[in-house]
């Protein structure tokens, strides 16, 4: 007999007993939903697990302009640490000036070339890195978001408030590095205005408080340099984690396109760029993969030491990622070896965390499915022994021993896949009003959706399959006396 | 010419527990092609035995069993599932029908183990043809149980004969039946035999029953005691015309 009459039997069969049906069907449904939802929330919490971490600046690698570190013996690939910590070298390479000072509130073009180092100096104060160096890193595999940075003082005036404060150039991939960001007011520079060279400002949420207080900033002009600005919006935190305090880098601060900066102080130089991986795990080699670009770059031969340093490390991270001091002490303080372990063993740490949670709830959730299964075969048992008679009419009339086994295997197949579909569609259904209703992200991936369909199609075949057999193995004649 | 059905030294013994019960002592028997032949006797004289084991619905325990020349014995359950479907009709005195099931599906269901590749729509024009012809085409839809005992015997007739077998085989066909409808159902064996030559053994514990056959066999304790040429067959359609419609259901 072909399968689609034996499945048309086996539909006809299901029909009959209706209640009984949706009963079994409930059991695997039941199942089906549980797992699947429980796999939501626990990938679910994997990624917001990954998203803080990335927040944080886990998948983050900052190349700055200049290398501190050249007269260090040996250096530490996974602890390298700026200059101005180690002591012993700290004397010999004290900066007399800072670059980035800007005591003066009006700004002189032809000094800014000096400022910034494009003058000819040592190694350690070289700043070589440009544009065309970031448009290259670009172009990396596994590199996400990459921005320029030019980082100064400036004070920004509106009306008759003025406010010093820290200013970056910056590239409009900026928000998208800096994860914990919001906008509470207005928007980002945009591209446009970028590759114009546009005079638009964001203001940090400090800043913007500082010089507007509760007033909307969106649309007003401020004045850096002496020149005109459009607040184009306002940037704050997105994050407990992260608060906004006066004299923080990036809040107390104001961000302008690195473009407009270049042009109004005539530079063709950045302090630094900061790029982000696709994935935690490709940090170590993106921040190859730069090291050895920029050298071709930069012209460096076999023996000469870096002009640039390239970071990506936990102090780094908790430094610049946006971690509040206080918690980004705790964790130096209580994680032993910070320094040595690198970003991505924190983050495998953390993703193995979540890994096991996940498979924690899914196997309690498993034992739904396995009593939905053995609903199925409960079900089917009392329904060989119900329909002896039939089986034995069918085998009067000719069906052969497996034409019967398939028959009740698929009845069984049915119930389960049916029941799972549903399954699924309530799994889908609870994980969405889940995730609204508790703001957890919990998202069904299709990969569970398939696995689900797999395992409840193999459960109808695993637990049908007994009774199946008995009901093939039942004597014609038997079966036909049978009341 | 050789005999369709053709058995030797029988025998059958069920377990009763201790006891060992001889359904069947050596029987041997041959049925010609077209053969009506009727298989009377009291009941448990082995008849329905015997009959099972010509349907290919049980094995003997000792003896053979030569179904159109083809040693049953040596055939494997699928081959003999075949048989079942392709080469042999039933006809129960239960009906064996599915419950819940229409006419027309109980009709077609042999269709559905053919495999053949009939279309459904196929199955479905040859089996209501099959009702047609046991004056049931207006019942069709109706569920078994919504039928009279006549009408569910001929929808079982009419899944019998399906799959046009060159062998009906009847167990009791009237016992669960009223006289009236006895006569009409005998009637649609005769004619039966008669259009089509299909080879009929019909099992019954009835004298006046068996008399509608061409030979009598006479059961006993698991022996035959009598096989006759039947001289004095009773016809079915003459008798029916002298019957009184009073009886005619109305379902």
């Amino acid at each position: 007999m072909s399968l689609r009459n034996s499945f048309h039997i086996a539909i006809k069969a299901l029909r009959k007993n209706k209640l009984q049906t949706a009963l079994t069907m409930i059991g695997m449904t039941i199942g089906v939903a549980t797992v699947l939802t429980m796999i939501a929330l626990g990938s679910g919490a994997q990624t917001a697990i990954q998203d803080q971490v990335r927040a944080a600046g886990m998948n983050l690698i900052v190349v700055t302009a200049g290398n501190y570190q050249i007269k260090q013996d040996a250096v530490d690939e996974d602890a390298i640490e700026p200059a101005s910590y180690n002591p012993r070298y700290q004397a010999r390479f004290l900066r007399i000036f800072h670059p980035e000072d800007d005591p003066m509130a009006k700004h002189d073009h032809p000094l800014a070339r000096q400022r910034l180092g494009d003058s000819e100096a040592g190694l350690g104060a070289a700043s070589t890195l440009t544009i065309s160096d970031a448009e290259a890193i670009r172009k990396l595999k596994g590199v996400q978001y990459v921005s320029e940075g030019i980082h100064m003082n400036a004070h920004i005036v509106r009306g008759g408030k003025r406010w010093f404060t820290r200013l970056h150039g910056d590239d409009v991939a900026l928000p998208k590095i800096r994860r914990a960001w919001t906008l509470p007011q207005g928007r980002y520079f945009n591209q446009r205005e970028q590759s114009k060279a546009e005079q638009v400002v964001v203001l940090g949420a400090i800043a913007s408080r500082e010089l507007f207080g509760n007033e909307n900033p969106t649309g007003q002009t401020v004045t850096i340099w002496n020149q005109p600005f459009k607040v184009v919006g306002v940037v704050g935190s997105g994050t407990w984690m992260v608060v906004p305090e006066a004299g923080d880098d990036q809040f107390d601060a104001v961000y302008i396109p690195v473009t407009t900066l270049q042009r109004l102080l005539n530079l063709s130089k950045l302090n630094d760029i900061t790029i982000t991986t696709n994935s935690t795990g490709e940090v170590t080699r993106v921040a190859k993969a730069i090291t050895d670009l920029l050298r071709v770059r930069h012209r460096i031969g076999p023996r000469t030491p870096d002009d640039f340093t390239v970071t990506n490390q936990a102090r780094q991270a908790l430094a610049k990622g946006g971690m509040r001091p206080e918690v980004a002490r705790a964790v130096v303080g209580n994680v032993a070896g910070l320094e040595k372990v690198t970003l991505e063993q924190l983050g495998k740490t953390l993703d193995r965390a979540s890994a096991t949670m996940t498979a924690l709830l899914a196997s309690i959730a498993t034992v739904s499915l396995v009593v939905g299964g053995i609903g199925i075969m409960n079900i089917m048992l009392l329904s060989v022994i119900e329909r002896t008679r039939e089986i034995g009419i069918r085998r009067a009339v000719g069906a052969r021993s497996h034409d019967v086994l398939l028959q009740f295997l698929l009845e069984s197949v049915t119930l389960s896949v049916a029941g799972g579909l549903l399954g699924i569609l309530i799994g889908c259904l609870v994980s969405e009003l889940i995730s609204r209703s508790l703001q957890w992200s919990a998202t069904v991936s299709l990969l569970s959706v398939v696995l689900s369909f797999g395992v409840s199609a193999a459960i109808g075949i695993f637990f049908g399959y007994y009774p199946a057999r008995q009901a093939s193995r039942v004597a014609p004649l038997t079966s036909l006396r049978y009341e | 010419m050789n005999p369709v059905i053709s058995v030797r030294e029988l025998t059958k013994t069920y377990q009763m527990g201790e006891v060992a019960v001889k359904a069947l002592r050596s029987v041997s028997l041959d049925v010609d092609g077209g053969e009506f032949v009727t298989v009377v006797g009291p009941s448990g004289s082995g008849k329905s035995t015997l009959m099972h084991i010509l349907g290919c619905l049980d094995q003997p325990t000792s003896g053979q069993y030569f179904l159109e020349g083809r040693d049953v014995a040596r055939l494997s359950d699928d081959e003999i599932s075949g048989i079942r479907n392709r080469q042999i009709g039933f006809v129960f005195q239960g009906f064996n029908l599915l419950a819940r099931t229409s006419a027309l599906e109980n009709v077609e269901l042999p269709l559905l183990y053919t495999n053949d590749g009939t279309s459904s729509a196929t199955r479905r024009k040859r089996a209501l043809e099959a009702l047609e012809a046991v004056g049931l085409a207006d019942r069709a839809q109706h569920h078994t149980n919504q039928l009279s005992g006549g009408q569910q015997q001929r929808v079982a007739i009419a899944r019998a004969l399906l799959n046009n077998p060159s062998i009906l085989l009847a167990d009791e066909p009237t016992g669960n039946l009223d006289s009236r409808t006895s006569v009409e159902v005998m009637e649609i064996f005769q004619s039966l035999k008669e259009a089509r030559g299909i080879t009929i053994v019909l099992i019954t514990h009835e004298p006046e029953v068996a008399a509608y056959g061409s030979r009598i066999v006479a059961f006993r304790d698991g022996v035959v005691v009598s096989d006759q040429i039947n001289d004095r067959r009773r016809t079915a359609r003459a008798e029916i015309v002298e019957m009184p419609l009073a009886m005619e259901e109305n379902a």
